[in-house]
């Protein structure tokens, strides 16, 4: 009885407590619009407030420069960072915006030299009459930190070397060392101690000479974990779950049979360094076997080993970065040339893409968010820009509130230096951002409606009633979206079943038909709310000459690559434009003769039985409305391209959600069919053919890009002027282009006029369209809302400006004047005009 | 005594389910192959790097070790690093910081469904197929079958929307703070501050959520009290109850709803305990910064910490709930005797 009593008690005063405590508070507060005038305007004369509402799907969670991940954290880092030079829209007489023009301009710099000549000779390796190698930059000395902190040199000097510490292995260390901006001594700096044993050799020798042998170890295993791919494995797109004995079993049956090179041999082999296996008879008749059928250039034994090689430790004084002659000057030697500066001395667009800025930390403040490592790790870490009290901003607005998961707020900082700028009197309008989080779509909707948000994209379900709102606007993205066709014939086979066929896939001109079976054009009205139909693996925002506004897709070596991709025979036509507006990508009479062929062929080789059926999967990271939406319309593209041939009735797809690992598992050739793409660096498109032959980024990973040959000429290159012809691999190809270690030739920017290159980068991107693993579908462009509160300055997006940004946009109402606004329209505003 | 035997021998048998369960979602986290990709352009090593300095790549029973030692000598659960929003922030501090938001959400909601849906259910029961029963049961046959998430965007819709009777979102601790600036609040990462979540302005926010996380529970629970009472009204104690002189009303609650309540009255309290547990689809499409879908999200980012401190805390959890419920059995009636042979 009293246990009923006692629980009875507790269960009464639970939930009067509850409605207690939520009542209690209750109190009549303000429950108008939230009008803020800002932080630094408190206790002075209010002025307007103009709040830029904005919303994110995910929180950022990390927007430290050393360390951030992705474009969530990079959503704050753009507020409370600057520029040393930044782009600018070019104006007219009148000052109007010149479309697709640009300027670059100095912002928290005021001057930019070249000294490479300074360096020539030095500990830095410049070499002698280069150019491009070192520059000086000189700071302004207003910089300051939101807490009035002074921000010289030596900061940069020091969040640099913080940046490449290698007792962190900060996430944005490898973005001075991998890409174009590529700081002496970087690498070796925050790679200082490791043991780099499973990684492949040829990442650190490029040159095989025989004195290496006994550091090199043969191995065609998998590697360990925490070791990177070798280079064998890669480039065969051998799969994880390939030993050693299942590759050398693969590369005896498929190449080496009969060979010295035997299974044996291979597994005595493993592990042995290459001096042991050139001292032992049996073993170097194997290695020999092994190389001469797989060296086509030299130094590629290099792709069969491993090394022991550590990195030694080194002191940052050899780093290239360093304070120069003034407290405001910083030096920064590059291991790679960049031309940031023209011939005339002013700023290129490289300046502002480049080194638009170096990283930059507070020193105290990271120093006080350092976490040392706790038992059995050994990585320091930092909790420096995670939150209001560990964030610093130098740039235009700082932070003043940060929920995760929910909401964060900037205001204006009254300690930028651009402030001060003539240049942007008038400009800078919005005084308070406000970034909610979002989730879901339908949710956003209703608070754009609502005026709330301040900008929203149209999603196909309401495509058809807004598209054509005056507050519409287009932007077009570097992203093309492309089916992606299995390439791994041995996993294809692997997954067959019964009746169920798969390797109809290893034909080419089943994978051709697959592509000449989708109407493009079709498809992006139905499946997309904007994009266009896309036909190459470039679209009109990659630029192969920036400073000239040279577009890669309107150059007529990119359009004799469609007309001979899509078959428009481009001498019918007045001009290589006139061709390449015929092409659709649609041409279902030749795609089922091409079925027809592939079929027979497939038959006759016994890849195929007369009963079988094709199921084709099509695998997706999340099943989602527009994800079946495409998935219905390819299926019914591929249903009816087979009727009337002998496939007619036999050929399904059916859609599978492999979740994050979707591309992974399609490279590892777990399924068939998936949509994917590549973004990112639009302004050098020779570079960004990696993604479509080098087996760490391509979806085709199986596709032997390293062994693939290509003859072609360049045009003159050579000595005075002469043409080169070469037969290389497509990998070769691209090394050349881009001016890699230990390529035969160096084609890169620096090193050719962007017009010479672009004959190389055409004839690539035909050699990967040609084998159909690839097939563009749509060149990607996204539909937004504008809220009737703000304006852009232009409607005309402009590639390095975009649509002018915060700097330049208006507000059409107050904060005040915009809650009254909505009020007058019933708290719901109409888009729909 | 064979009470207190019976509680210490189901908490001895909780621990030791709760360390195998434990220790196996560990291993086979462990187990699965780590991704090392990283974006285009970047350099692998530098994640593998990484984990190798966080110790992943060490044998997984000295990682069992070192987590466990971790977690009891210094209360570290660790620190996320792989799941987006949460990379670089403590485990425990996130998921507390999470944990008020789901926990009010769903006491609010179950303050409303349980009385809400006993009351129709005890009222359908009473008029057996009159047609109050009939319009009731309709009506729980329709909240039944349609999802929450679907009550909870025409909620968003009519109620917030169309009509603007209580806000289109949850408030954010700023919009809070800016609603009462007389009361200086402030908010500080990682610690809980009750003022932030008991006033008006964070109340009104929360009840559209809980509005539609109500919606089925009220309807489970109609149709639930509503088909036990109406087996027990029937029964023939009942008859004798009313022979004996007792008028409908005594007998009904004296009787007939105390019998009732033995298979209700445990589902009441799991719905307590579940407390802990958010909704995806509603913290989603109201803006709740909760918990829901952190647990999914840690298995799809293969975030080891956050994965470990969820699945531990949750499994503590049900098997706390397992008991409790239990017991409650022999609470709500008295012939049930735990334990007793």
């Amino acid at each position: 009885m009293n246990t009923k009593k006692m629980f009875r008690s507790v269960l009464a005063m639970l939930l009067a407590a509850v409605m207690l405590l939520s009542f209690a508070a209750c109190k009549t507060g303000n429950q108008g619009n939230a009008t803020t005038t800002g932080g630094e305007n408190s206790g002075t004369v209010a002025e307007k407030s103009y709040t830029y509402n904005t919303y994110l799907t995910l929180s950022p969670s990390n927007w430290n420069e050393l360390t951030y991940q992705d474009n969530n954290d990079t959503e704050v880092m753009s507020w409370i960072g600057s520029s040393f030079f930044t782009y600018d829209f070019k104006f007219d007489s009148n000052g109007e915006i010149i479309p697709g023009e640009f300027e670059v301009e100095y912002s928290a710099a005021t001057k930019l030299e070249d000294v490479s000549s300074k360096y020539v000779g030095t500990k830095w390796g410049v070499p002698e009459g280069a150019t491009g190698y070192a520059y000086k930059i000189t700071l302004r000395e207003d910089l300051k930190w939101e807490n009035g902190d002074p921000i010289k040199a030596e900061d940069f000097v020091y969040t640099m070397m913080e940046q490449l510490n290698p007792l962190f292995q900060n996430y944005r260390a490898d973005s001075f060392y991998t890409g174009a901006t590529t700081i002496v001594n970087a690498q070796a700096y925050v790679k200082q101690g490791q043991d780099l044993k499973n990684q492949a050799a040829s990442v650190i020798y490029t040159t095989y000479s025989a004195d290496l042998d006994s550091k090199l170890i043969f191995s065609l295993a998998p590697p360990v974990e925490g070791g990177s791919e070798v280079y064998l494995r890669t480039s065969m797109g051998f799969p994880a779950s390939y030993d050693a004995a299942a590759c050398a079993n693969y590369l005896i049956g498929n190449y080496l049979t009969g060979s010295a090179f035997t299974a044996e041999a291979a597994a005595a082999m493993e592990g042995k360094t290459f001096a042991e296996i050139k001292a032992d008879a049996t073993m170097k008749a194997a290695w020999d076997a092994l190389i001469g059928w797989w060296q086509t250039e030299p130094n590629e034994e290099l792709h069969f080993f491993l090394t022991d090689y550590t990195y030694p430790e080194l002191s940052f004084d050899e780093v290239g970065i360093f304070v120069g002659d003034t407290e405001y000057e910083i030096v920064i030697v590059l291991a790679k040339s960049l031309k940031l500066l023209k011939d005339d001395g002013s700023l290129s667009y490289q300046a502002a893409y480049n080194m638009s800025s170096l990283p930059l930390v507070h020193k105290a403040t990271y120093e006080a968010c350092k976490i040392a490592p706790t038992e059995g790790v050994d990585l320091w870490t930092s909790n420096y820009n995670s939150s209001v009290e560990t964030t610093m901003s130098w740039g235009a607005y700082k932070l003043e509130s940060f929920q995760a998961g929910k909401q964060f707020v900037l205001v204006k900082n009254p300690e930028w230096y651009g402030y001060n700028m003539p240049e942007n009197e008038g400009l800078y309008q919005t005084t308070r951002v406000q970034y909610d989080i979002v989730e879901d779509w339908n949710s956003a909707w209703l608070l754009f409606q609502a005026g709330k948000v301040d900008g929203i994209s149209i999603d196909v379900s309401i495509a058809d009633d807004y598209k054509a709102s005056s507050r519409a606007y287009f932007t077009p993205s570097d992203f093309v979206g492309s089916l992606q066709l299995q390439s791994n014939a041995d996993q294809l086979a692997a997954r067959q079943s019964e009746g169920v066929n798969k390797l109809m896939l290893k034909y080419t001109d089943f994978r051709k038909a697959l592509s000449l079976a989708i109407n493009r054009a079709d498809y992006a009205q139905k499946c997309t709310t904007s994009s266009l139909a896309g036909f190459g693996l470039f679209n009109s925002m990659h630029y192969y000459d920036v400073e000239n506004g040279g577009v890669f897709r309107n150059t007529d070596e990119a359009r004799q690559v469609l007309c001979n991709i899509y078959g428009v025979d481009a001498s019918k036509y007045e001009s290589l434009t006139a061709a390449e507006k015929a092409i659709t990508g649609y041409d279902l009479a030749q795609a089922r003769e091409l079925v027809t062929k592939a079929y027979n062929e497939a038959l006759a080789a016994g890849d195929i039985k007369a009963t079988d059926k094709v199921v084709l999967t099509m695998g997706t990271g999340s099943i989602t409305e527009s994800v079946e939406r495409q998935y219905e319309y390819i299926k019914a593209s591929w249903v009816e391209l087979v009727k009337g041939t002998p496939l007619e009735g036999r050929l399904d797809v059916e859609l599978k959600d492999f979740a994050t690992a979707w591309a992974n598992d399609f490279r590892a050739g777990a399924y068939d069919v998936c949509m994917g793409g590549w973004t990112g660096a639009a302004w050098d498109p020779g570079y960004f053919l990696l993604a479509y032959l080098d087996s760490g980024y391509m979806y085709s990973a199986a596709w032997d890009t390293a062994n693939t040959m290509m003859t072609f000429t360049m045009k003159g290159v050579g000595e005075n002027g002469a043409d080169v012809t070469e037969t290389m691999s497509l990998l070769d190809w691209y090394d050349c282009l881009n001016g890699s270690e230990g390529a035969k030739y160096n084609w890169s920017a620096t090193a050719l006029e962007q017009s010479q290159r672009l004959q190389l980068i055409a004839a690539l991107e035909q050699e990967v369209l040609k084998v159909y693993y690839t097939v563009p579908l749509v060149n990607s462009f996204s539909a937004s809302l504008l809220s009737y509160k703000i304006d852009y300055v232009t409607y005309e997006y402009n590639t390095f400006m975009g649509y002018g940004g915060t700097k330049y946009m208006t507000y059409n109402f107050d904060d005040e004047a915009w809650a009254a606004e909505v009020a007058a329209q019933g708290g719901e505003l109409n888009y729909k005009n | 005594m064979y009470m207190f035997k019976y509680i210490c021998k189901r908490i001895g048998l909780m621990i030791m389910t709760f360390v195998i369960i434990f220790v196996t979602c560990f291993v086979l986290v462990k187990l699965l192959p780590i991704d090392t990709s990283v974006g285009f352009g970047e350099d692998t090593s530098k994640i593998i790097a990484q984990f190798e300095a966080r110790g992943y790549f060490d044998p997984i029973p000295e990682q069992l070790v070192r987590y466990v030692k971790r977690i009891v000598l210094e209360g570290d659960f660790g620190i996320g690093f792989r799941m987006p929003s949460y990379r670089g922030r403590a485990v425990w501090d996130v998921f507390i910081e999470k944990l008020p938001p789901t926990i009010l959400i769903n006491i609010y909601s179950s303050l409303l469904a349980v009385p809400i849906g006993i009351a129709l259910g005890i009222f359908a029961a009473l008029k057996k197929n009159k047609w109050q029963d009939h319009l009731i049961s309709t009506t729980v046959m329709v909240f039944i079958s349609v999802p929450s998430f679907v009550y909870a965007s025409l909620l968003l819709f009519t109620i917030c929307f169309k009509l603007q009777l209580l806000p289109l979102s949850f408030a954010s601790f700023a919009d809070i703070i800016r609603a009462y600036p007389e009361k200086n609040l402030v908010y500080t990462p990682g610690t809980f501050n009750w003022s932030l979540y008991f006033n008006k302005e964070m109340f009104l926010s929360m009840l559209p959520a809980v509005f539609a996380m109500s919606f089925g529970s009220i309807a489970g629970y109609a149709r639930f009290t509503r088909a036990e009472l109406t087996e027990v009204l029937t029964s023939e104690f009942m008859l004798l109850a009313r022979t004996k002189g007792l008028t409908k009303a005594q007998a009904t609650v004296h009787h007939a709803l105390r019998n009732s309540m033995v298979p209700i009255f445990p589902s009441i309290v799991g719905e307590f305990i579940s407390v802990l547990s958010g909704s995806l689809v509603i913290e989603k499409i109201f803006q709740i910064p909760g918990v829901g879908g952190l647990y999914l999200n840690a298995i799809n980012s293969q975030d080891y910490d956050f994965f470990m401190m969820l699945s531990g805390f949750y499994l503590l959890v049900g098997l706390a709930a397992g008991l409790v419920i239990d017991l409650s059995y022999g609470v709500i009636d008295p012939r049930i005797r735990m334990g007793a042979k």
